[in-house]
Formats: structure tokens, C-alpha cells, sequence
């Protein structure tokens, strides 16, 4: 299988704060890779410097093994998709501009391109066409978060790194928002998703890795994550999941 | 003829002119502002330690000293230097513009700094570069923002290119001086300026909430006005 992402080694401190202290890992074409661990263990951190929103301290990333670097960035990102915890829709564009408008400014396509491409990215995420034309403060959650995914997928990128999808919703709008990522997945789309959502993440991921410290404790099947914690600190996270703690 | 009507009609086209004149430094001037401002708020929000450090020099200067030093600086001091030699109108209008864009610049500024950093990173992740991220993702919304500032701004250099007279511009200010010296119906013809101001400063801020309720958007400007 084709490799899309290689993280070696990746490290980042914050003053003196070491929040990366050496993470590597992986990610195949087609592949969903969950991160788990506790608030402040560099999940997000992680994420945001595989596409340089905040730079690494060291280490390499490599996208189709091609190594990233602050030149070919803008190019990186382009296929780099990047879902956050809370939308970051542009507020003065509809829904439809919002997923438009990165194919027209960046990838340079002609609008009748661009519109048919963004029609099919947010029918994929169950955005129907009576919403088009909303602006994001006339949206729920549920329904901005997967205009946020049409927009990163309408990119056609190679991968697609959430950043906690659904931490910021109402209980009853995750449903919908993991649905959109389900059929993401089930299309064979790369993702990498930092999220607490277990259940999800057993059905739809192929490996969970648990960050903790700013190093991977412990990376398996879901099966063997969830079910079978080997190190004791895994077991404490899971616990307190359980009890609705973290 | 009431005395207030000799002031008005015996005079119109000294008022026509001097409307002409005040609404003419008045336009002219914001849109220097708007210019020199924006440019500014990018380079200080944006800029390195060099572009940062020259645009608050820039407003610190401005807006540190009177206008009307500002005036005489540059009408009679750089035209007695015989370097360059301004029109008192033109001098006016550079004058306030070069003025307004150091206030403008900080309107810009907090416009910019309004808009949640999570846009930028939306922005970059999709592979804007800065300048594509400023002019197609913040600028159409620092627009909606900044609007009251402007009218703010715009009437306020309604009633500050009054200070152009002192360059001997006939604007408003000048023409019932004039008209009173000439009438000795001071108090009419005082009065006649005030009224004239009043009105235009009072259409300026009716046009300028009907362009806010025009460009309003959902969750980027505020609640529309009722005019």
C-alpha cells in the first residue's frame, strides 16, 4: 500500500515546555488513524504542525514522501485537508462560497468547475440545497462542522487531519458530523482524527494511537486499544473516559 | 428680503462653492485615508520589525500633533523651502488625507484583529498564501466592520477641512466669513455654515447606515439599524 504521511521524530516545545517530544508514526492511502489522549498531550499540537499552522522544533514530514518544508508548504497544504474543533467557517461567505472558494483562489479552477465540485462535497456530507446559501451564524454546529469537511474534501487532498470534529457540539449533533466522516472513510478517503469519540473510533479506524506526554505510549488495532490496554497509563485514560472525565 | 435670505440668496454661488470645496477635501481626503490606512494596519499587523516600526511611527507622529501644524507644515514650510510647492487646496486634501489615514489605520487594525485567528488557520490550511488570505478572506469582512468607523471619519473631516481656510481655501468656513465681513449679518451667515454642515454630516451618516444594512452579513457585522 502507497504511503500518503510519514511523521519522523517530530518535536515542539512551547518556552520550555515540551509539548512533542518525538512522535513517528505513518499513515497509508485509504487508511483512518484515531489519536487519542489526554487535554494537553499534544494531540492538536501534532496536527497542527503536520501542516505547519505551528512550526516544528525538528523532525521530518514527509507528504507522498516528498519531505515538507517552509517552501513547499503552500503547495503541502493544498493537499493537506484540515477539519477544526470549531468550524472556522469564513463567516461572511455562504455555505456553498465557503467550499468554493479555496478552488477558486487557490487551485485557480473556473467557477462552473468549482460550483459542481462543491454542490457534490456538500451533498457527500448531507448538506442538502435549501442550506446553500446560508451564511455559518444561520447554521448549527452540526450542520457548519460538515460544511467545514465539504470544504476540506472539495480540495481533493490526500489526507484529511480533524482536530477533535466534535468536542464542540451538542450531544445531538455528533451524530451527524460522525455519519459525514463514516462515508468519508467508507469512500476511502486518508484521514488522521484526534478525537474522544471511542465508539467511532472502533468502528472506523484501522489503528488507534494513544498520545500522552508528547510521546506514543501505545498505538494497536481498536481491539487491542480499547479492549486490551497494555500500558497502565492507557488503562487510566480509558477509565476515566468511561466515567465521562475526560 | 428677511436679512437671512440676503445672506443665502445674494451669496449662492459663494456657498455652492464652498460647499464644492468642503465636500471635495472631504471626499478626497478619506480616500487617502482609506489608502494609507489600511496600508498601515497590514504593515503593522503583518509587517516585520521594519514595516511594524515605521507605520507606528507613522501614527504616533500624526496623531500626536495638531492638524493645523500639520497644515502649515505643509503649506507654508515645505513651500518656503521652495522644494515643493502646493496649491492651498491640494495641501488641504493631502494634509487630511495623509491625517485621517494614521486614525484610519487604527480602525483598520482592530477591524483586523476582530476576525477569530481560526479564519487565518482555515485560510492557510487550504493553501492561501498571506496575501490571498488578506484580500479574499479578511479585508470583505473588515469592510463591514470598520463601516461605522468610517462614518464616524467622514463626518468628522466634514467639520475638520473647515481648518483649509487657514490655507485660504474658500471652502464653507471661509465663504461666511467672507459673506459676514461683507453683509456684517455675521451671526446669518455663521449660522447659514452651521446649518449647511449639519445637513451634509446628517446625509453622510443616513447613506453610510444605508451601505451598512446593505453589506450586513449574519455574524460579521452588527444588527441592522433602522434609518
Amino acid at each position: 500500500m502507497k504511503e500518503v504521511l510519514r511523521v519522523e521524530n517530530l518535536k515542539k516545545s512551547y518556552h520550555k515546555n515540551e509539548v512533542l517530544k518525538g512522535v513517528s508514526f505513518s499513515i497509508n492511502e485509504g487508511e483512518t488513524k484515531v489519536i487519542i489522549g489526554p487535554s494537553g498531550g499534544g494531540k492538536s499540537t501534532l496536527l497542527y504542525c503536520i501542516n505547519y499552522l505551528q512550526k516544528p522544533d525538528s523532525g521530518e514530514i514527509y507528504l507522498d514522501s516528498e519531505l515538507i518544508t517552509p517552501k513547499n508548504i503552500y503547495e503541502a497544504r493544498k493537499k493537506i485537508g484540515f477539519v477544526f474543533q470549531y468550524f472556522n467557517l469564513f463567516m461572511h461567505l455562504t455555505a456553498l462560497d465557503n467550499v468554493m472558494i479555496g478552488l477558486i483562489k487557490v487551485k485557480k479552477l473556473p467557477k462552473d468547475e468549482a460550483l459542481k465540485i462543491a454542490k457534490e462535497s456538500l451533498l457527500l456530507v448531507g448538506i442538502k440545497e435549501d442550506l446553500w446559501n446560508h451564511y455559518p451564524a444561520q447554521l448549527s454546529g452540526g450542520q457548519q462542522q460538515r460544511v467545514a469537511i465539504a470544504r476540506a474534501i472539495a480540495m481533493s487532498p490526500r489526507i484529511i487531519l480533524f482536530d477533535e470534529p466534535t468536542s464542540a457540539l451538542d450531544v445531538e449533533l455528533i451524530g451527524e458530523v460522525l455519519q459525514a466522516m463514516k462515508t468519508l472513510a467508507e469512500n476511502g478517503m486518508t484521514m488522521l482524527i484526534v478525537t474522544h469519540e471511542l465508539e467511532f473510533a472502533k468502528s472506523v479506524a484501522h489503528e488507534i494511537m494513544f498520545l500522552e506526554s508528547g510521546v506514543i505510549v501505545e498505538k494497536g488495532t481498536p481491539q487491542e486499544i480499547i479492549e486490551h490496554p497494555k500500558s497502565e497509563r492507557l488503562k487510566k485514560f480509558l477509565s476515566k473516559i468511561a466515567k465521562g472525565e475526560e | 428680503m428677511s436679512s437671512f435670505e440676503i445672506v443665502l440668496f445674494k451669496y449662492k454661488d459663494f456657498w455652492l462653492m464652498g460647499l464644492k470645496y468642503t465636500m471635495l477635501i472631504t471626499v478626497l481626503s478619506i480616500l487617502i485615508g482609506i489608502v494609507l490606512g489600511l496600508l498601515f494596519a497590514i504593515m503593522r499587523i503583518y509587517g516585520n520589525k521594519f514595516f511594524k516600526a515605521v507605520a507606528v511611527s507613522y501614527i504616533d507622529l500624526i496623531r500626536g500633533t495638531p492638524m493645523i501644524v500639520q497644515l502649515f507644515i505643509l503649506y507654508y514650510g515645505l513651500g518656503s523651502t521652495g522644494l515643493v510647492k502646493f496649491t492651498p487646496l491640494q495641501a488641504a486634501i493631502i494634509g487630511m488625507g495623509l491625517n485621517s489615514g494614521a486614525y484610519q489605520a487604527e480602525y483598520f487594525r482592530t477591524a483586523f484583529l476582530a476576525i477569530p485567528t481560526g479564519q487565518t488557520e482555515a485560510a492557510l490550511s487550504l493553501g492561501f498564501t498571506r496575501t490571498g488570505l488578506i484580500f479574499n478572506i479578511l479585508l470583505p469582512q473588515v469592510v463591514r466592520i470598520v463601516l461605522p468607523s468610517w462614518t464616524n471619519e467622514l463626518i468628522a473631516l466634514t467639520q475638520y477641512s473647515s481648518l483649509a481656510m487657514v490655507l485660504t481655501v474658500m471652502e464653507l468656513t471661509a465663504v461666511s466669513k467672507y459673506v459676514g465681513s461683507k453683509t456684517f449679518l455675521y451671526i446669518q451667515a455663521f449660522s447659514l455654515a452651521g446649518i449647511i454642515y449639519l445637513f451634509v454630516s446628517v446625509v453622510l451618516t443616513r447613506l453610510m447606515v444605508y451601505f451598512e444594512n446593505r453589506l450586513s452579513i449574519p455574524g460579521v457585522s452588527a444588527q441592522k439599524l433602522r434609518i
